[in-house]
């Protein structure tokens, strides 16, 4: 079974549904019309080519044949991730982590394209849920979240400063019932957060 | 020759319709070519295959993707990766049918290419058509009505032809490929995706109660038309196999020949250039 192009197509479907949310990418993709960008990440079986019109097709290049892509683009996975902090380009391809061939604009679009995608996924929920329950969700969603993080922040600091205080046997008391609050508290937001989403269900049954 | 001489492998491949199947004269070899398994008159191959295609059209979309189980889909992707396709390049999808590669190239070739959707059968066209405006591709396609043996084209007019599909069905096939060949460009590709031969003593044999079984009663079943697909599942069989094919293609002018086996070389893409 051909599977690269079972992966090629997963990341296609993936990439224009996620352009089609994004009411900025059609002016992004224009400037990227006609051209085609590989991308060959050393940790992947194949290179990808990225083919640019009012959509994206994603292709298999084969890396025993010279591409004719416009930008070719060789870089290995933990690059990928500096990437996305421009400063560090130069050192990259310096470095010889990043080879970046021919039209250097099209790399410029294409990664604009892609980190600059401006979702309102308020926007998108709402079409399936309405836009009441939709925001609500939303707002639930991002104060959990928040709730989350700073708990979790919390959380790491005593375990760091319990972890200096390793050999003190009454801190690890204190750090177990601190522990066991915090858990108290997380069991009754959580329990808050499942009826309002039961609420909502209710709320949107009645719709 | 005799319907029996040719499907003694298989019974099944007896259908009727026999009228049309010509009779045990052996000397009329010349001018005879295979119908699936049956001996028909050259000149009548091309009517009856139009008569497959006519009656499958407005299934045809449906009935590959289940008899395939969605694969063909993946062997078109491939044949489109080793296409080497660009901006402003010019295609022909020769027995396109229902447009599924000129759709992509359409994409991919740009404001300043052309695609070319060009199928012996009307329907088939028709149905490509319909699909392809419905998907809001329009302005680089055109669609002709044409013989993959005649083609109605100028010499060294395209940058790529695909015939996927459908050079099984086509009488003459060497005459066709030399078409092709006649007016692709110098530097031009041919991509032939077509059903070929198993490598695989097993999967052939699993292959074999699949086409031959399955595939008319699903024929029935969803299109209610079990003769047709019947005749799929022989003109696949008569079909040449790789090495047979390749050697084709070489005979005729292309270069740099070769092939890959898809799906355990259930299908095989044949690509030769011409320079
Ligand atoms: C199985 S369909 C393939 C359609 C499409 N390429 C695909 O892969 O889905 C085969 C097509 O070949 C066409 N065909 C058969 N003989 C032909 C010929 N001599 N010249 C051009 N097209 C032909 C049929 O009309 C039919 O549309």
């Amino acid at each position: 079974m051909p599977a690269a192009q079972l992966v090629s197509a997963a990341l296609e479907v993936t990439l224009n549904k996620l352009l089609d949310m994004d009411p900025t990418s059609e002016h992004k993709l224009a400037k990227l019309s006609g051209k085609q960008m590989l991308v060959d990440i050393t940790e992947s079986p194949w290179p990808f080519v990225f083919s640019f019109s009012d959509r994206v097709d994603v292709l298999i290049a084969n890396r025993d044949e010279e591409s004719q892509a416009d930008c070719q683009m060789k870089l290995s996975i933990n690059t990928l991730g500096v990437l996305k902090d421009s400063s560090q380009i130069t050192r990259l391809i310096q470095n010889n982590d990043l080879v970046l061939d021919g039209d250097i604009h099209v790399a410029q679009a294409f990664s604009q394209l892609i980190t600059e995608m401006d979702i309102d996924w308020e926007e998108h929920l709402s079409q399936v849920t309405g836009d009441v329950a939709a925001h609500t969700l939303m707002q639930t969603g991002k104060s959990v979240i928040a709730r989350m993080n700073h708990r979790i922040s919390t959380l790491t600091t005593v375990l760091a400063e319990g972890a200096i205080e390793e050999k003190q046997i009454a801190a690890h008391k204190i750090l177990v019932v601190d522990y066991c609050d915090k858990i108290n508290v997380l069991r009754s937001d959580t329990a808050r957060l499942e009826a309002r989403i039961q609420r909502l269900e209710r709320q949107l049954g009645q719709d | 020759m005799s319907n029996s001489q040719v499907s003694d492998s298989n019974d099944t491949a007896v259908t009727e319709g026999a009228e049309v199947v010509a009779g045990d004269k052996q000397s009329d070899a010349e001018a005879q070519t295979h119908f699936g398994f049956k001996q028909v008159e050259k000149n009548q191959k091309a009517s009856m295959v139009a008569e497959v295609f006519h009656s499958v059209a407005a299934k045809y979309d449906v009935m590959n993707d289940l008899m395939s189980m969605g694969i063909h889909r993946l062997w078109k992707r491939f044949t489109i990766d080793c296409s080497g396709a660009r901006a402003g390049h010019k295609v022909l999808d020769l027995a396109g049918g229902t447009g599924d590669l000129a759709a992509k190239f359409s994409k991919i070739v740009g404001e300043n290419g052309q695609v070319i959707l060009a199928d012996i059968n009307n329907a088939m066209l028709n149905v490509g058509r319909d699909k392809l405006r419905n998907l809001g591709i329009v302005g680089n396609i055109d669609y002709v009505q044409a013989n993959a043996e005649m083609l109605p084209f100028p010499d060294n007019t395209f940058d790529i032809i695909t015939i996927a599909f459908g050079l099984r069905n086509v009488t003459d096939k060497d005459k066709a490929l030399a078409s092709m060949y006649r007016v692709l460009k110098p530097g031009g590709r041919l991509l032939v995706l077509e059903f070929s031969k198993p490598e695989n003593e097993l999967l052939s044999k699993a292959y074999d109660v699949y086409s031959f079984h399955l595939l008319p009663k699903m024929g029935q079943l969803v299109a209610n038309d079990s003769e047709s697909y019947q005749y799929l599942a022989e003109s696949i069989r008569m079909h040449p196999d790789q090495e047979t094919l390749k050697g084709m293609m070489d005979a005729v002018g292309f270069e740099q020949t070769s092939y890959y086996n898809l799906t355990g070389g259930i299908v095989a893409l044949h690509r030769g250039f011409k320079f």
